[in-house]
């Protein structure tokens, strides 16, 4: 199946060396801290929160609108620390997403509206379902669809997922053009 | 980044002298922050029908919707009173009459108009609550069947958080000046 094209306006996007398309309407704090690998795309009003920590994304990456990536933090006895977020290669994260993980692996999809809790872990391969809320801590294997809320695994993934999610995001990329 | 600087601060808004307020969260309206709050950017808090007043030690993270907003058919501005030490966390949306202290709206919770949060009571992640009721103390409403229990522990204390944002918010975020009245 080929996803149609998509057309931003060349105004409200700016383009890296490496690729990256990063959307003006997008909020990137602390700018310092975050790492884009290359060909990624930032779509309209996303926030991501380098200024609490460090964040690393992948090549490859979609992140669309209004999702929210900022990196956890976890309560000691002496006080707070925020961990850096890493995400990995091919990663698509939909509308209204909110990402607390520490790590993200490659060839992760998560669907519209999720909610990531605190410090999770999402191995390679894996995906969430739209609308998932999954709890703090929650360490999803892969090849495994999670979902609900609390999210719990729903179903296995193809042995193939890595090719569909390398196909998805680097066609996503391609199609997405200048007006 | 620049049209979001000439953002004007609105004069109707009151914060106090060590609240914590970047400048590109919205303050609509009428509106008192407490001491100790942290209002992160593209937080938001509109005060249309009535002012808005919050207490001490709030946190207030991004995209988080405070409104005052009279159901349709009632006029009158009355306030909407926040107390102290709430967690409004990413996402979430409160338009409830009241809220007490010590209550966590996690991410993408919501309250309708119809509900007033006593104290120490969580909304989970996702759920939203429209009920007309006020929420005993201690109550916690979670996942996807909105399962409710009373819980025994007291709530972990969110000060060492609002220390860390206090130190590390002000080097990356321009910040709206307090202003309140000696």
């Amino acid at each position: 199946m080929d996803l149609e094209e998509i057309y931003y306006d060349g105004e409200n996007y700016i383009e890296t060396a490496t690729g990256n398309k990063v959307s003006r309407q997008s909020v990137l704090c602390g700018s310092q801290n975050i790492v884009l690998n290359g060909k990624t795309i930032v779509q309209s009003d996303c926030i991501i929160r380098g200024d609490l920590a460090n964040v690393r994304v992948g090549r490859h990456c979609i992140i669309k609108s209004r999702s929210v990536i900022r990196p956890p933090f976890k309560k000691f006895s002496k006080g707070v620390a925020f961990f850096p977020c890493v995400i990995g290669d091919h990663v698509y994260i939909e509308e209204d997403s909110i990402v607390n993980a520490a790590q993200i692996g490659s060839y992760v999809h998560i669907g519209k509206n999720c909610v990531i809790g605190r410090r999770c872990v999402l191995k390679d391969c894996c995906q969430i379902a739209d609308n998932t809320i999954l709890p703090p801590e929650t360490l999803v294997p892969p090849f495994k669809l999670y979902g609900g809320s609390p999210a719990v695994c729903v179903e296995d993934l193809p042995e193939c997922t890595q090719y569909l999610m390398i196909d998805a995001t680097k066609q996503y990329y391609e199609n997405f053009k200048r007006k | 980044m620049l049209s979001q600087r000439k953002q004007k601060t609105n004069p109707n808004a009151i914060v106090a002298a060590d609240a914590l307020v970047c400048e590109e969260a919205t303050l609509e309206g009428s509106i008192t922050i407490g001491a100790n709050c942290v209002v992160h950017p593209k937080a938001g808090i509109y005060a249309k029908d009535g002012p808005i007043v919050i207490g001490q030690g709030n946190i207030i993270e991004e995209q988080t919707r405070i409104i005052n907003r009279n159901p349709p058919g009632v006029t009158g501005s009355s306030p909407l009173i926040i107390g102290n030490c709430n967690t409004f966390e990413v996402g979430s949306e409160f338009e409830g009459k009241s809220l007490g202290n010590n209550n966590v709206l996690e991410a993408k919770a919501r309250v309708g108009p119809n509900t007033t949060l006593s104290n120490s009571c969580v909304i989970g992640a996702g759920c939203h609550v429209n009920t007309e009721e006020i929420l005993p103390e201690n109550t916690i409403i979670c996942g996807d069947n909105y399962l409710r229990r009373i819980n025994n522990d007291k709530l972990p204390s969110q000060t060492p958080q609002l220390d860390f944002l206090k130190k590390i918010l002000p080097n990356y975020h321009f910040l709206v000046k307090p202003n309140k009245p000696a």
